[in-house]
């Protein structure tokens, strides 16, 4: 990271980092992501390392989401998730 | 120093020989060889068509054209193949960090966060295929997307018997645990003769080299690995010809052989070179791609005003030269651990000769001692016209010289803030705009991973 130049910061100029991306996601028997497919070809999830769920701002709109931390085939260390209101699932980096 | 578990190799198996036949196209379709520049009364590497004819590396130049009279030889030209190499190298540094060259020819980039930025491995090889062809051609030219003609000419030659050839390769491809494809080629560009190989760790994504044909590449996921590995020949193990050659008399000829045994076994037959060949059988073993930065070099050269043969006059000059760059100021406070000398020859060959020193020194006489054996027992083919000296690597200067490295350090690091600014500066003077930007918290406590980092104009 580069150091803070001091200069004032501006909201308006902000730009998010690591914004979800919406991903196709076959999901197995019990429910985890088995294959994702990012409109590139479909790829297969090799292991699962962690899942997990958050329930935040339930004060104004809820932001429901299930996490599920994934290696994919070929070795991407990805995070999925799924928009439990919007049925809607997500890719992220770690 | 960067490293990267991901790996991709990148190989161009004959290295020098593709050089020559770039320089020369004419040469592709003719049995050629490269004299050794080392000896050159003996060949150092022969072209597929002419090792169809039986020539061999190690022959003599009357064995080989007593087999192969219409055989071209071409004599070394090492300073033109390791600059063909640095452009390679240059142009993989535009896709990744993380560049280990390991020799002529192959070279480790690594793929740790590649997918983020370019997709999944596919795509990240693909951009490595591109960038190669446009960036790493030499001699100005840039490779196109073309198809490739000599290929389709063979396709329209093949008969009814091809096809079913062809099936039964289809069907055994589907067996195997890994995808290929082929490579964004050009009829000019690397991307026609080099092998790219994905994997996890250096050796995994070697041996995928290996498999893939040229221009084409081989990925093996990691879920896969040990079953990719399994069917491979002892063959690709990094060991000793001599353990290579007791492993086929024990009757283990693939590495799934090798897996099958306990590693204590193989320990106690081999020592160390077989623990280390069980960990790489067995798909255990982790070996990341290790970038270093690469300091400028400093050089000293000289033209000579006639070419000079003298082996006298050339170990002076070598002399003089390692003085001069010595005195370089970026030199200073550091000692020399690499050092590397390039001459070019009358009749446009050219003679290379590099040492890296056990102890790093900043005397003249430690310097040049290996260059000078090298010149007495491989001299250049014929006269120099220019020779040049390059120091390529350092250590820090010993105990009394800390206070000069510390000080080098520390003005190297302002150097380096300073013409980043300047740099800011000067892209934010001509786009209107600063392109440049720098990652801050927002709210790094935060359970949406979005909301924890943002971008924002870098305004120094």
């Amino acid at each position: 990271m580069v150091t803070h130049t001091r200069a004032p910061l501006r909201a308006d100029r902000l730009r998010a980092l690591n914004v979800p991306r919406p991903i196709a996601v076959e999901l197995d028997a019990q429910g985890f992501p088995f294959a994702v497919d990012d409109g590139d070809g479909k790829r297969t999830v090799d292991e699962i390392i962690e899942a997990w769920r958050i329930d935040d701002e339930w004060w104004r709109e809820p932001i429901i989401r299930q996490y599920v931390e994934v290696i994919l085939e070929g070795g991407g260390h990805v995070v999925l998730f799924e928009d439990v209101n919007a049925k809607q699932w997500y890719i992220q980096r770690p | 120093m960067l490293s990267s578990e991901l790996a991709v190799c990148l190989w161009v198996p004959l290295f020098p020989l593709r050089c020559e036949e770039r320089r020369r196209p004419e040469l592709v379709r003719k049995p050629t060889a490269l004299l050794s520049p080392t000896d050159t009364r003996r060949l150092w590497q022969v072209s597929p068509t002419a090792r169809r004819m039986g020539v061999r590396v190690g022959m003599t130049v009357s064995q080989s054209i007593g087999l192969c009279p219409s055989l071209t030889l071409c004599e070394p030209d090492p300073v033109y193949y390791d600059e063909q190499f640095a452009r390679l190298l240059l142009a993989l540094g535009d896709v990744s960090p993380v560049i280990e060259p390991a020799e002529l020819g192959r070279v480790f980039v690594g793929a740790d966060g590649l997918e983020g930025l370019y997709g999944g491995p596919g795509k990240v090889l693909r951009v490595i295929g591109r960038v190669i062809g446009e960036r790493g051609t030499g001699n100005g030219e840039r490779a196109t997307l073309a198809h490739r003609p000599n290929k389709g000419k063979r396709e329209e030659g093949r008969g009814k018997g091809a096809a079913s050839t062809n099936r039964a390769k289809q069907r055994s491809r589907r067996t195997l645990p890994t995808s290929r494809f082929p490579l964004p080629g050009g009829g000019v560009g690397w991307a026609e003769v080099m092998r790219l190989g994905w994997g996890r760790g250096k050796f995994i994504s070697w041996v995928a080299a290996t498999r893939a044909k040229p221009g084409d590449a081989v990925i093996v996921s990691n879920g896969e690995r040990r079953t990719f590995l399994a069917s491979q020949p002892v063959a690709v193990l990094p060991v000793s010809s001599d353990t290579h050659r007791r492993m086929w008399q024990l009757g283990i000829k693939t590495l799934a052989d090798v897996a099958r045994l306990p590693e204590t076994a193989l320990v106690s037959q081999f020592g160390s070179e077989g623990g280390r060949a069980w960990q790489l059988a067995a798909g255990n073993a982790d070996d990341p791609v290790t970038g270093q930065e690469r300091p400028e070099p400093i050089v000293a050269a000289i033209d000579f005003p006639a070419p000079v043969a003298d082996r006298i006059m050339l170990a002076h000059t070598l002399d003089k030269l390692i003085e001069r760059a010595l005195k370089h100021p970026r030199r200073i406070g550091w000692r020399v651990h690499v050092v590397r000398v390039r001459a070019t020859l009358e009749h446009g060959a050219s003679w290379m000769a590099g040492a890296t020193l056990r102890d790093p020194s900043a005397h003249r006489d430690h310097i040049a001692a290996p260059l000078k054996v090298r010149l007495d027992q491989a001299p250049p083919s014929g006269a120099v016209e220019h020779l040049a000296v390059e120091f390529t690597a350092f250590a820090r200067g010993t105990d009394e010289l800390q206070l000069f490295a510390r000080d080098a350090s520390a003005a190297a690091r302002a150097g380096r803030r300073r013409a980043l600014h300047t740099a800011a500066h000067e892209i934010q003077t001509r786009l209107r705009r600063p392109m440049l930007s720098h990652i801050i918290e927002v709210q790094p406590w935060s359970r949406i991973p979005e909301r924890r980092y943002a971008l924002i104009d870098f305004e120094p």
